[in-house]
């Protein structure tokens, strides 16, 4: 006589794989049908425990948890056909060639029309250029680093109109990063250090690929990231930090005012 | 899985016509339901309520490829068991990191919980949800939700592949390796209390 193995006693339990000869089987082996019935007790103690029940308001405050998360673009409905796609994708080249023509045509014209006014500038000397800057405030810092590494963990590969955008956010969170690490190091502040020091090296990785970020690159700092629990301690600091309403003075391209 | 609201298709329209706020609005609906999912397969209120969020903000990237004949529930759902998968895997890395003894589950031993370091307490004192807690221990991430798929939400083999992404024949060996686990465990607890 054949006996169930106890992966066909679980399927059973489960209820697939049942016939009217597996049935009486069952009835006339004592053997598998002891089997059957302490599986049943084991499975029995794992009944499910009761969940929490939630207030009928637990989506409205999920739903303000979910909005302050969300990437501040608007979605755009993906292309219906590729027709529609190559459609754009030939207007946009149009558009392109258009744009250089016109830009070496009046660089050309210009240079050509204003050769001795340029040899007069050429002699004196540079002006001091203007940079604009700005105010950054830790905890602004903070939450706009999230969000970047929230987008960057859900990030799709395989769209680059979400990814890029990603690129320019972590050049812009790069400078102020780096003079609030700076600023923690010198007050003694080594938990602050620590995570702006991590979050220096994401930003870094993430600005430094002109190239833009492929599924490996994506891969590679998202392992990064979930190794060192870069967004749980940055969402840490965001809500427990006691210096969130100090500010830095950030050129507005890079390096510190 | 679950079934298709009629306000779900005019929602994800206005969304993608540039409606962010209605968003909210598949938000507010699925909430509860993804909790429930969230909470039996983390066991964890907190880490639940991280799931069912980062299942929306998910979704919401991904609504431009959401199929307008599918059905929204049903996706979610999907997300949701993804999200909670990654939560489960990354608690599973911060507790090798975080205790200097490593378990084998070949040895015999029995891990318990941090926090409660004298084995035998907890066993006299374990309730249900520490029993269930304790016997799951000891499954990797994918077992632990292709467990919680078949014996807690009652999904059929079909419905835990699709959830997963993995073949039926898969999920099906995730639930049989879950259930040896799970009862190899409880037979330990058993002696031990």
């Amino acid at each position: 006589m054949k006996h169930y193995t106890e992966e066909e006693l679980v399927e059973r339990y489960y209820g697939s794989g049942r016939s009217a000869t597996d049935d009486r089987h069952l009835d006339e082996c004592e053997q598998c049908s002891a089997a059957f019935a302490a599986l049943e007790i084991d499975l029995a103690a794992m009944r499910p425990v009761e969940t929490p029940e939630k207030s009928e308001h637990y989506g409205e405050q999920m739903w303000a948890r979910v909005q302050a998360a969300m990437p501040s673009r608007t979605l755009r409905e993906a292309p219906k056909s590729r027709l529609a796609l190559w459609r754009g994708l030939a207007f946009a080249a149009g558009c392109g060639v258009l744009i250089t023509v016109s830009f070496y045509g009046g660089r050309m014209y210009e240079h050509l029309q204003q050769r001795p006014v340029l040899d007069a500038h050429r002699r004196a000397p540079d002006p001091v250029p203007q940079q604009k800057v700005v105010v950054v405030v830790l905890g602004d810092h903070l939450d706009r680093s999230e969000r970047l590494l929230v987008e960057l963990k859900h990030a799709d590969p395989s769209n680059p109109e979400l990814v890029n955008p990603l690129t320019e956010e972590a050049r812009g969170l790069l400078a102020a990063n780096r003079i609030f690490r700076d600023d923690a190091q010198r007050e003694g502040d080594p938990a602050l250090t620590q995570v702006l020091s991590h979050l220096d090296k994401v930003l870094t990785e993430i600005s430094n690929r002109p190239a833009g970020l492929d599924a490996a690159a994506l891969d590679q700092i998202r392992n990064e990231m979930n190794a060192d629990g870069l967004l749980f301690e940055v969402r840490v600091l965001r809500s427990k930090n006691p210096h969130r309403n100090k500010a830095v003075r950030v050129a507005a391209r890079g390096g510190a005012a | 899985m679950c079934s298709m609201s009629q306000g779900d298709g005019a929602a994800i329209q206005a969304v993608l016509a540039g409606d962010r706020e209605a968003f909210g609005e598949l938000v507010k609906r699925h909430s509860r339901m993804l909790f429930r999912l969230a909470f039996r397969m983390t066991g964890n209120e907190a880490d639940a309520d991280d799931v069912v969020q980062d299942a929306f903000l998910r979704a919401y990237q991904k609504l431009a490829t959401f199929e307008s004949r599918a059905d929204f529930g049903t996706w979610i759902y999907r997300i949701a068991v993804h999200c909670a998968l990654d939560r489960l895997e990354r608690r599973k890395q911060d507790q090798a990191r975080q205790v200097s003894e490593d378990y084998d589950p070949e040895d015999g031993g029995v891990q318990v919980a941090d926090s409660k370091p004298d084995p035998e307490r907890l066993a006299i004192s374990m309730e249900i949800a520490d029993l269930q807690q304790a016997a799951m221990r000891g499954l990797t991430a994918m077992e632990r939700t292709a467990f919680v798929l078949r014996h807690v939400e009652e999904r059929s083999t079909e419905e835990i592949a699709a959830a997963l992404d993995v073949t039926p024949n898969t999920a099906k060996q995730s639930v049989y390796r879950a259930v040896q686990k799970v009862r190899r465990r409880l037979t330990q607890l058993k002696v031990m209390a």
